[in-house]
């Protein structure tokens, strides 16, 4: 039992670290970093600027109404370290996204994780 | 006479003539010397990415002893954030590059996330950063430091070998910059000294001391650790450009501001 908490405070641990990074750039005061957002819906352009390449999607809310949403991650540099290129997402994928929303209810996203329609998931993270 | 004047004519023209090739054998024999030392340096080239434990800042543990100006602007610009889980950053709304897109800096970016490359050449070491696709020239001919520079974000950079280690002191830095990613503040007077030794072949050690007489009551050191990444190419990170695109202000700052926030 010791051992499984040992565990899992140190994948707690190294998920923050990992996880910080993803806010190095600009902090997290704008950020609610207290609840896990996800947010699902369909790209409609993913913009690969600095600092953080941007995917613009809508989502269909409970009632029906389509929000326009933006989600950020890392900067194009460290994404193209892990693999990433400005096609990786594309208009028309299928994707959620877990991160954190920033306070006040805007529909602006700061995701850690994201899910494409057929399972694959990638999680950038700033891997010095 | 005449003959006198062809003959002093004809002299000077040999003179002429042969001039270049003594200034280049003069000039070329201890540029071959350099180039030898250059060889025989300890090679620290590569591609080196921040690994330092709270590598926002040069030391964790100890704020620099500040003089009161400094200390009420060190208090401001401190990130006292709850939702923080860890310190990696200043007050965003009050750092200099974050806020209002200036440059980073020396000795700053030696505490940011993203990689740098270090060159070596005859006369100098050269620092290719990839934030802001900053370059910091170390100057390894021998020359001594300038005695008033104009203050730059950069800063005027000479080196020398000590052993193993390459000491690299650095003046004539622009103080609108934070000292590094946390906000410690400095003056234009601050002098550094980083001794840069690769303590095995994928490690890069750091041992700084920061010496700022206007800022500081005394002398602060630190100390920052780099691992190499050999298959790692530096890429391009430019701070604003987000801003640049969308007339001034970042998306998550308008998504905050359109809230209420």
């Amino acid at each position: 039992m010791k051992k499984i908490r040992l565990a899992l405070f140190v994948g707690a641990a190294v998920l923050l670290l990992v996880s910080g990074p993803v806010f190095a750039h600009h902090g997290r005061s704008n950020y609610d970093v207290s609840a896990t957002a996800t947010v699902k819906g369909t790209v409609t352009s993913f913009e690969w600027t600095n600092p953080h390449a941007l995917i613009y999607l809508d989502v269909t809310n409970e009632s029906g109404t389509v929000e326009k949403w933006i989600a950020e991650t890392n900067s194009p540099n460290t994404l193209s370290r892990q693999g990433w290129s400005r096609n990786t997402v594309k208009a028309g994928d299928l994707i959620t996204l877990i991160g954190h929303r920033v306070k006040g209810g805007g529909f602006y996203i700061n995701f850690s994780k994201i899910i494409f329609a057929d399972g694959k998931e990638l999680s950038p993270a700033i891997q010095n | 006479m005449r003959n006198q004047w062809m003959g002093s004519i004809f002299v000077m023209l040999t003179v002429l003539a042969f001039s270049p090739a003594i200034f280049a054998q003069t000039a070329g024999q201890p540029e071959a010397k350099k180039a030898k030392s250059a060889i025989s340096a300890p090679d620290l080239t590569g591609v080196w990415a921040n690994i330092t434990e709270s590598a926002a800042t040069f030391n964790p543990k100890e704020d620099p002893s500040f003089q009161p100006w400094a200390d009420a602007k060190w208090k401001a610009n401190k990130n006292t954030d709850p939702g923080q889980p860890g310190i990696t950053n200043g007050r965003v709304d009050l750092d200099p590059t974050v806020a209002s897109c200036f440059p980073t800096g020396m000795p700053r970016l030696m505490t940011e996330v993203f990689p740098f490359e270090i060159l070596q050449v005859r006369d100098r070491v050269i620092i290719l950063f990839e934030k802001d696709y900053a370059v910091s020239h170390i100057w390894t001919d021998g020359r001594k430091l300038p005695e008033d520079p104009d203050p730059s974000y950069m800063g005027y950079s000479v080196g020398k070998w000590d052993g193993d280690t390459l000491v690299v002191d650095t003046i004539g830095l622009k103080d609108i910059t934070w000292l590094d990613r946390i906000g410690h503040p400095h003056s234009d007077a601050l002098h550094v000294t980083g001794r840069i030794r690769r303590i095995n072949p994928d490690r890069l050690q750091i041992d700084w001391t920061f010496e700022d007489p206007k800022a500081f009551t005394k002398p602060w050191t630190g100390r920052t650790i780099y691992r190499r990444h050999p298959d790692w190419n530096l890429e391009e990170f430019i701070s604003c450009e987000d801003r640049l695109l969308h007339g001034g202000e970042s998306l998550e700052q308008k998504a905050v501001k359109e809230h209420g926030q």
